[in-house]
């Protein structure tokens, strides 16, 4: 034993100390930056709010917005003007008023806030699962929901919800022509009428499944992007919102064709949509695009918006989802201009 | 394989229960003590933790989950109390961590997990926590390490009635009853177990303005099980045992603190039936074992249209031969596995069924002095006729000194896509590869007396891993599907100490350790992927442990604080939970009435000093907490003439 001792006897020094002092000289800092957050005022700047998401369940929403006369980008206008968050995924955000609509899906609930400050000034709760808000005249407005087979009616000076419509399925985005109210559904394969005048669904127009976005273009002609599912196939759908009939049908060829996000540029000739890369479309063309307009190239595309002033085409990338994403601005000939931080899940942009 | 971490492999620290230990299935026949060893002991040159006794008599009424909190370093990804709750072991997945129910893998066929708060602590009688790469083992999922939970009979042990029941904070109470029969060639022993929460806890929402005080809604939980197990001495060599047990589980799932209310509620219900048959001989053992496992999911969304159900059944049937040689100098162990598993979903069209054969061997050498242990184990599984990956390991133990051991070992890990990552439907890719990757460790485990009353241990272990072809989601085209896409390298250091004073019936011992974990993707998911280089999330870098305890005759009293640090929440490391400190504290007290009776009281104390926390983010965890327990035992010894000669 003496003969085995003596040779270490220096490795009680050895083993305290050699792996302290490498583990000190070799550990990462794990403390984070801290960001910081000064509340921006945004006035009477022209730019885009992007609305992010936010991962389900985490409670990460967040608006972002971009100045256009200066290019600078704010990751989060809500939390530092309110110091709270936001919510659990911020499904979509409609301007009203010199108000902004917050509409938290998971939260199940609408929060308004200034369009300047950025101050939430009241909250609406009582929903399901709200999507998409859309004003429909006077103080009404009507909110889609995921879940619940129906519309809520809303009264934008109580802010509160005062009504629902019955209307089955996922309602997902919505768009007022004609006068009446045209509802994208997710699960069925209708876009349901209804008129506001009543708050009844009038009638329904046959399209494909999973429709998801609506857009009117310059003919006063609505658009529909559709994915597909349950026997009907991924499509564009034009239709008459006079005659309430569907008057053209573009069908993607196979099913994994996935069109949504359907935009329209600010005169109402151009279509564009994500479908993997962003498509281009003249509202006059009758077939669909071949190639893509603005190719992906390994982004994961999750959100697009054309300025309707100047036609540039904004793309959302929400790389892996779990980490903030990023906003590529191309001119409206697809001229890559230049690319901002976002945060988590950018989906949606709503141009001021 | 990175070779910079390589140079320090020195350690500090495996500690108290840092040694490779032998894990000995001790047997008396005719008076001579026959050592099985076990084929956990087939794993030279790894950290083996034991959990000691105490600590399993203080969660006798808790989930592993809990028990791993406090007394692993392993990082338990805990939703909230009897909520969801997995591992995160050395900087690995949830699918990283293999748990082993008597030597059997309980990971669900379907998602590769246990969840830890479904496995109550007092299944098993003792819990091993075996570190690093196992698959040459164990198989698919050893990968960040392994936790071994063992039933362990004592032939001839007498009558033995146990009860006890506990009551604690937010409405929790729990009972447990078991009465266990041992002759000399039979134990009979059945236990049942009852539990039921509120769960109804105070908590801050920090997400509210004025960041109100809340009470938690939505979270009771009820959960009732048995275990049976049957052991028969056929005859000196020969034994064969059957075990049972059955579990139900009903709980409510809380909404997160950013989500108005919930509805959901989610049913599990598993029978897990296991056999063995064991003939001891003087060179070589055998063993032939079997097991069914069948488990039942019922989930129930917030939606009014989301329910879904899901069942999986396991057969896995296992032979295998221990042979000793050269005065037990050598060892070697050769077994076969066949596990059968199908499922039904409602993410399934089909049935999906998957079939897997293994050959595994491990070979033991200790040198003429005994002073060193080198094992090498391979494995090779047929996943339904395509071959898995080969896997290997290679580990070696070496005493340098009566009081200093040092330990290295190299493997080849991988982990098999789960059901849902091949069939789940819409986006099961059935061309997934295994995950596969390589992993090593080395360490230094002392332990001595500093005086007659002083005793110290100290350890350390420096790890590292790469796993490549990780299997992450990400969406493609309408729906999500599971690609091998990331390339993860996990490297860290852990240390251990503990100092132990010894008098008479008086112990105090101060204990503590720390680990320090980096567990990074190496390869961008897509373009403009900012988390390459970066911590994966929910995994935190720095954690730590540290407890004082005194045993004084019948009493004992521990108090506790553990660290865990910043998590990331995001993959480019911007977003992040806060670090936090959680204290706790114990107290015994064991009563003996007569010889046959006696009783203990429990009392313990959980955040003790408030701290308001996540552990996963926006899930609410609760504040100050509190749990009293009783447990009555009743022992009466075989007469004297059942004894064997």
């Amino acid at each position: 034993m003496s003969r085995i001792r003596s040779p270490f006897r220096f490795l009680p020094v050895a083993v305290l100390g050699f792996p302290l002092i490498t583990t000190i000289l070799s550990c990462r800092k794990d403390k984070p930056e801290q960001p910081v957050e000064t509340p921006v005022t945004i006035g009477n700047e022209h730019g885009v709010y992007i609305t992010n998401e936010g991962n389900f369940q985490w409670g990460n929403a967040s608006v972002s917005w971009y100045n256009k006369a200066d290019g600078q980008a704010v990751e989060d206008l809500y939390a530092p003007a309110n110091g709270s968050a936001l919510g659990d995924v911020l499904q979509s955000m409609t301007l009203h008023g010199g108000k902004g609509y917050l509409v938290v899906n998971n939260s199940g609930k609408v929060v308004v806030v200034d369009q300047d400050s950025f101050r939430a000034t009241a909250t609406i709760a009582g929903f399901t699962s709200p999507r998409y808000l859309l004003p429909v005249g006077g103080n009404k407005a009507y909110v889609s929901e995921m879940q619940g087979n129906k519309l809520r009616v809303l009264d934008l000076a109580a802010n509160a919800i005062v009504g629902t419509i019955t209307c089955r399925g996922w309602t997902e985005e919505m768009a007022l022509a004609a006068g009446k109210v045209f509802i994208t559904n997710e699960t069925r394969k209708y876009v349901y009428v209804v008129d506001p005048a009543t708050d009844a669904v009038a009638d329904s127009i046959a399209v494909s499944s999973g429709g998801n976005s609506i857009v009117e273009d310059a003919n006063g002609k609505l658009w529909v992007a559709c994915k597909g599912g349950g026997g009907t196939p991924p499509a564009l759908c034009r239709i008459d919102p006079a005659t309430l009939q569907k008057e053209a049908t573009f069908n993607f060829a196979g099913s994994s064709a996935n069109p949504w996000r359907l935009a329209v540029n600010g005169d109402g000739h151009m279509l564009y949509f994500l479908n993997g890369d962003v498509f281009r479309m003249a509202i006059a063309d009758d077939a669909l695009p071949n190639s893509p307009f603005i190719a992906a190239e390994g982004r994961n595309f999750y959100g697009l918006g054309v300025d309707p002033g100047d036609g540039t085409v904004y793309v959302a990338d929400a790389i892996d989802y779990t980490q903030r994403g990023r906003v590529f601005r191309y001119s409206a000939e697809g001229v890559s201009i230049n690319d901002f931080p976002a945060g988590r899940i950018p989906g949606g942009f709503v141009f001021r | 394989m990175r070779s910079c971490l390589w140079g320090p492999v020195f350690v500090l620290l495996a500690g108290p229960n840092g040694y490779g230990q032998q894990l000995p299935d001790t047997i008396k026949l005719h008076d001579v003590v026959i050592t099985a060893p076990q084929r956990a002991d087939f794993a030279s040159g790894v950290k083996v933790q034991v959990i000691d006794s105490t600590a399993l008599a203080r969660f006798r009424f808790a989930d592993l989950g809990n028990l791993l909190e406090q007394e692993s370093p392993l990082f338990i990804k805990n939703y909230g109390p009897g909520s969801l709750a997995t591992s995160s072991f050395r900087g690995g997945s949830a699918n990283h961590t293999a748990v082993l129910w008597n030597g059997f893998n309980i990971g669900s066929p379907m998602n590769g997990q246990v969840d830890l708060s479904l496995v109550p602590v007092g299944i098993a009688d003792n819990v091993i926590i075996q570190y690093g790469g196992g698959s040459a083992l164990w198989g698919s999922g050893a990968v960040g390490g392994s936790i071994l939970l063992n039933n362990k009979p004592v032939f001839n042990g007498g009558l033995t009635v146990e009860g006890g029941a506990s009551c604690g904070s937010f409405g929790d109470q729990r009972q447990r009853v078991g009465i266990s029969i041992s002759k000399p060639t039979w134990i009979g022993s059945v236990d049942v177990f009852n539990t039921s929460s509120r769960n109804d806890f105070e908590h801050v929402n920090t997400e509210e303005h004025g960041s109100p005080k809340l009470r938690q809604q939505h979270a009771e939980l009820a959960q009732q099980g048995l275990l049976a197990e049957n052991y028969f001495r056929i005859n000196a060599r020969q034994r064969i045992n059957a075990r049972f047990w059955y579990q139900r589980n009903d709980r409510n799932i809380p909404p997160t603190l950013m989500e108005q209310s919930s509805t959901a509620s989610q049913q599990d219900e598993s029978c897990r039936a296991t056999t063995e048959w064991q003939r001891t001989g003087d060179r070589v053992n055998s063993y032939v074992r079997a097991a069914w496992f069948d488990e039942r999911l019922n989930w129930h969304g917030t939606g009014t249209d989301s329910a879904a159900f899901s069942r999986a059944k396991t057969l896995i049937a296992e032979a295998e031969v221990r042979i000793k040689l050269n005065n037990d100098r050598q060892r070697i162990n050769i077994g076969l596995n066949n596990t059968y598993a199908q499922a039904i979903s409602d993410g399934y069209p089909d049935e999906p069924r998957q079939n897997r054969t293994a050959l595994f061997a491990s070979c033991q050498f200790a040198d003429r002095k005994r002073r060193s242990t080198t094992t090498v184990s391979l494995r090779q599984e047929v996943v339904g006729g395509d071959p898995a990956p080969f896997t290997w390991s290679l580990g070696s133990e070496y005493q340098l000194a009566h009081w200093l051991q040092a330990m290295a070992n190299i493997a080849r890990i991988y982990r098999l896509p789960t059901f849902n990552d091949l069939y789940w439907t819409p986006g099961g890719n059935r061309d997934l590869l295994p995950e596969i990757g390589y992993s090593g460790e080395a360490g230094l485990a002392a332990k001595g007396e500093a005086s007659a009353h002083v005793s110290i241990t100290a350890g350390g272990t420096v790890f590292q891993r790469t796993m490549d072809n990780w299997i992450i989601w990400l969406p493609s085209g309408a729906y999500w599907s599971p690609e091998n896409i990331m390339n993860v390298w996990s490297r860290g250091v852990e240390m251990r100490g503990e100092i132990a004073w010894h008098a008479g019936t008086t112990t105090v011992k101060l204990g503590a350790w720390t680990n320090y974990v980096v567990s990074t993707n190496q390869r961008a998911k897509a373009a403009n992927d900012a988390s390459v280089g970066k911590q994966l999330i929910y995994v935190p870098m720095y954690s730590g442990h540290g407890k004082l305890s005194v045993a004084h005759g019948p009493l004992h009293v521990s108090v506790g604080a553990n660290y865990t640090g910043y998590r990331y929440t995001s993959t480019d490391n911007r977003s992040f939970l806060d670090p936090y400190l959680l204290a706790d504290a114990a107290v015994s007290y064991r009563i003996a009435a007569g010889k046959k009776c006696s009783a203990s009281l429990l009392a313990q104390a959980f955040n003790l000093l408030n701290a308001d926390y996540q552990v996963m983010l926006n899930r609410p965890m609760p504040m100050r907490s509190f749990q009293v327990g009783v447990n009555v035992r009743f022992h009466q010894p075989n007469a004297i003439k059942n004894i064997q000669p």
